[in-house]
């Protein structure tokens, strides 16, 4: 009996709770609703959710939505969307149907937002919407993978063919400046005898993203006059490999080993280009074709939750020797042979502090030794420098960051050689340091408009002098691809070692820059046309033409406009871009007897780059055609200064990557293959003859064309990686 | 009178919590079928989105994260513009990082993370080619490693040999002898759980139609 009482009992305990269950169960709360961005248009597939439930929806194309949810008492519905800021809100489930209206704040993000854009050439490796990638840089004939002589295909750059450097709207190759990871980089082009191009020191694939500054850039980024080049080296390296390189000039060897939380590559090359010559005749007199031997290394390890160390060092050693004939008279030669001696270290840290802060500082370290002798008398010249750099940013809301930061420049530089008649040693040196800091500040109005501006101060410890730069950029987007924008700053540089070690009371150099610029980048397709107003003050200027006595009464402008076209659509596997370059400078410095302009400058500049990839022969073929109009010369037997023209510069060059395997890349270059005779200028020589005329030699290319190949073999783990990734 | 409270009380919390696990797998099992066969962007993302409702209150369960990163594969594979592809594939990345938070070394994650490496390859194949190439082999083969009878592991490591040799225009052995093994532990396959994922046979089919 009692056993069925139990029973009863818990018949009936069972039926109260079901019933309660069920009672719970039909207890439902209708919840509907919109979701509309902030002008009131419909938010389709956002995802309405009462927290820690599965109770939700999602909204249809008119951005409505209904669901019902058994659950009771006081909740928080949330409602979230891509593009769009979350929204959460507290409700009280009892029944009753509720209707709602969210509205959604859209969300500042990258892959939409206007973006400062003048002035600047962006190129990354993982977004889509860059101009230039890295892979796009070692590709582009008549470059040879050199930074540089890719860039040179960009609006914004004059070509000078004896120089192979950045020459940037009428700045020389000393006023566009070079940032690895935000540290600056002295001598970052390798040497070249005279009258060569030289090549970058530094690798297109070291790097994960490439900014090419044309103005207008951010005050982070101090003296440089005309351009910034800020490269950012990769992150961690995910996989283990060996790379073998064979040049037609030398040969390489790379190995990188990966780790769970980093990774470290070390890389030795040496570059030896006298068998070379020995088969192609240079017009260079060379007693010693240019060798070099070069080593690398790059290590990265991931610290803490959010942090990430990166080190990279590079050594380099080359050396060359060659006779210098005299233009009246080439039976008389002088020997000139050259060491060079560079190292450079950088070690730089960037840690995410939490959701407002980010912190990165790092250090760089730069040595330049060039150890030259003429006819066997010694010319020394050394360059140390070091750069320390903190920059803290700070995201007071999603609209607005604040970015600030403080640096340290400090160059010390000695240049020394033996007097010829008394044999003492002269010496010319000095010690500067440069202490800056900045603040910047980007406010989006919206996802149409952004304001970034801020400013620099400098204190140069050898002209005991303070500066302030302020620096604005602006942006506009009114539809979905195009944009116009603005940028004004003043940017300031010390003056060449040159000169300073002359005079160490010069002051630095200033540019201020005014720019516009309207583009549209859709998909696979930018267009963009810039126009800028450039003025020159307190440049170098040679008091009577006298190269010792220097003062800054120097001066100058420099205006243009440049348009730029890419398409990697419209054709199947080809991309190509075209790029033109209006330039009118003149300054008066230096000699200059009055403004002219400068032999570097050239009016037009004009870029063609093809590229097409045929995918039944694994092949990917490049050409480049490169024009730039006469650059002026000074003609000494004339009265009037720099008012002579060389003709026009032309070169089309080609070059082919073939992957026969998946391990395995040949590549072959070669420039001028129609064979061009390109002039650059004339020298002239320093004294006239006895009719009273001074004789002139044409600068010319070493030779005419530059055959280069390659073959890159890479062993790994699994054979499908090559060298593409990471050289 | 005691115990029987507590053999109650503890019944009663065995039932609630079977009940609440089985609502669990109810919702579950009722999506993947849904994420399996919706055929349009909007569809995916109706699901994709319960699911994240399912995870987001969930917690420990891997699968809900598990599925909607897949379905944002699917949406990924059907956009055609660039730009959206591969923010979809974003999309299924953060899903796929959320699900690898809650259980480390699944094969089948590491599969899926394989799978949207992939699929980067085909948004900018001269840039991303040589270097997701690399990092979707390295998590196929860890995928493949952690379980050898994961048979979507085997099936996509061999959709990947395939397109390589195609690109190189070298022989497409290996890949097809990878597409067999795959359909055998395909046919031996056992999910463990109703939630188990059982897509990538068709596709392997499909690979394997073209092996002569």
């Amino acid at each position: 009996m009692l056993r069925n009482a139990k029973i009863n009992f818990m018949k009936e305990l069972f039926t109260i709770l079901f019933t309660a269950i069920s009672f719970i169960t039909f207890s439902q709360t209708t919840i509907s609703g919109r979701v509309t961005d902030a002008k009131g248009e419909s938010i389709p597939s956002a995802n309405i959710v009462i927290l820690d439930t599965y109770d939700g929806a999602s909204s249809d194309a008119d951005g409505k939505f209904v669901f019902t949810s058994t659950e009771t008492g006081d909740k928080i519905l949330q409602v979230t969307a891509v593009g769009f800021e979350s929204f959460q809100q507290a409700i009280t489930l009892d029944g009753h149907s509720q209707t709602l209206t969210v509205k959604l704040p859209e969300l500042i993000n990258q892959l939409e937002a206007v973006t400062i854009s003048a002035g600047s050439f962006t190129a990354g490796e993982e977004k889509r919407r860059t101009i230039l990638k890295p892979l796009d840089i070692a590709t582009t004939a008549g470059a040879t993978a050199d930074i540089a002589g890719a860039l040179n295909t960009l609006p914004g750059t004059q070509k000078v063919g004896e120089s192979g450097r950045l020459f940037v709207r009428g700045g020389d190759d000393s006023e566009a400046r070079v940032f690895i990871d935000g540290l600056a980089v002295l001598n970052a082009y390798g040497t070249a005898a005279p009258n060569t191009p030289s090549r970058g020191r530094f690798l297109p694939w070291m790097f994960k993203g490439t900014s090419f500054s044309t103005g207008g850039y951010s005050a982070e980024y101090g003296q440089a006059l005309s351009s910034a080049l800020v490269l950012n080296s990769k992150d961690k390296v995910e996989m283990s490999q060996t790379d073998i390189g064979i040049l037609s000039v030398g040969a390489d060897v790379a190995h990188t080993q990966a780790w769970e939380r980093g990774s470290m590559t070390g890389k030795v090359q040496y570059t030896n280009i006298r068998p070379y010559f020995g088969l192609i005749n240079q017009r260079i007199d060379w007693k010693l074709a240019p060798a070099s031997l070069e080593g690398s290394t790059a290590f990265r390890q991931e610290v803490g939750k959010k942090g990430m160390l990166k080190f990279f060092g590079n050594f380099n050693r080359s050396n060359f020797s060659l006779y210098n004939h005299d233009i009246l008279d080439s039976s008389i030669k002088q020997l000139y042979e050259l060491t060079n001696n560079y190292a450079y270290g950088n070690v730089a840290y960037s840690t995410i502090l939490n959701d407002k802060w980010n912190i990165r500082g790092g250090l760089s370290y730069n040595l330049n030794q060039n150890n030259t002798k003429l006819d066997g008398s010694p010319l020394d010249e050394s360059e140390k420098g070091i750069h320390g750099k903190v920059v803290a940013e700070h995201s007071l809301s999603d609209k607005v960051e604040i970015r600030f930061g403080t640096e340290l420049i400090a160059r010390d530089y000695e240049a020394s050689k033996r007097d010829s008649s008394s044999s003492a040693i002269l010496k010319q040196d000095f010690k500067e340091s440069i202490s800056a800091s900045f603040i910047e500040t980007e406010i989006y109005a919206s996802n149409h408009f952004v304001t970034r501006a801020g400013g620099r101060f400098e204190y140069n410890s050898l002209t005991n002098k303070s500066i302030v730069d302020p620096r604005l950029s602006l942006a506009y987007k009114p539809g979905k691809h195009g944009q116009v924008a603005f940028a004004y700053g003043t940017f300031r540089q010390s003056p060449k070692n040159l000169y300073v070690r002359v005079n160490n009371n010069l002051l630095s150099e200033k540019a201020e820059h005014f720019i516009l610029s309207y583009q549209v980048v859709n998909d696979q397709r930018t267009f963009r046309v810039e126009t800028y107003y450039k003025k020159y003050d307190n440049l170098v200027k040679f008091l009577d033409a006298d190269g010792y006595a220097l003062n800054n009464k120097g001066y100058g402008y420099a205006k243009g406009a440049e348009v730029f076209w890419r398409d990697s659509k419209s054709l199947k596997n080809v991309d190509y871009w075209i790029s033109y370059s209006y330039l009118d400078t003149k300054r008066n410095y230096l000699n200059f007897p009055y403004a002219a302009t400068p032999y570097f400058a050239s009016k037009h500049n004009f870029s063609f780059v093809y590229k097409h990839f045929l995918t039944k022969l694994k092949s990917q073929v490049g050409f480049t055609y490169s024009y730039s109009s006469g650059r002026p010369y000074n003609n000494p037997n004339e009265n009037k200064f720099n008012a002579n023209m060389t003709k026009a510069y032309q070169d089309l060059s080609a070059n082919i990557s073939y992957l026969p395997k998946n391990f395995l890349i040949i590549y072959i270059s070669c420039t001028n293959l129609l064979g061009y005779n390109n002039v650059f200028g004339y020298q002239y020589s320093t004294s006239p003859d006895e009719q009273g005329v001074y004789h002139s030699r044409a600068v010319q290319q070493a030779a005419k064309r530059f055959l280069f190949m390659g073959v890159f073999i890479t062993i790994s783990k699994n054979k499908s990686v090559n060298q593409l990734p990471n050289l | 009178m005691k115990t029987t409270t507590l053999i109650l009380a503890f019944a009663l919390s065995f039932i609630v919590s079977l009940a609440d696990d089985g609502k669990y797998m109810e919702v579950m099992q009722k999506n993947i079928m849904t994420v399996y066969t919706a055929k349009t962007i909007p569809d995916l993302q109706a699901v994709v989105n319960t699911f994240e409702r399912v995870g987001a209150a969930e917690k420990t369960k891997w699968e809900p994260f598990y599925y909607a990163s897949f379905g944002y594969i699917m949406m990924a594979n059907q956009e055609a513009d660039l730009t959206k592809k591969d923010s979809y594939l974003d999309q299924a990345n953060a899903a796929i990082k959320k699900a690898s938070a809650i259980v480390t070394n699944e094969s089948e994650i590491v599969a899926i993370e394989g799978f949207i490496q992939m699929l980067r390859i085909g948004v900018d194949p001269a840039t991303r080619g040589q270097e997701y190439s690399g990092l979707a082999m390295q998590s196929f083969g860890k995928a493949v490693g952690l379980n050898p009878e994961n048979p979507r592991a085997l099936g996509l490591l061999a959709q990947m040999q395939f397109g390589t040799a195609q690109f190189f225009g070298s022989s497409t052995a290996e890949a097809c002898g990878t597409a067999d093994k795959a359909l055998e532990k395909f046919a031996t396959y056992k999910p463990a759980s109703p939630l188990s994922p059982q897509w990538g046979k068709e596709m392997t089919v499909e690979l394997k139609g073209k092996c002569k």
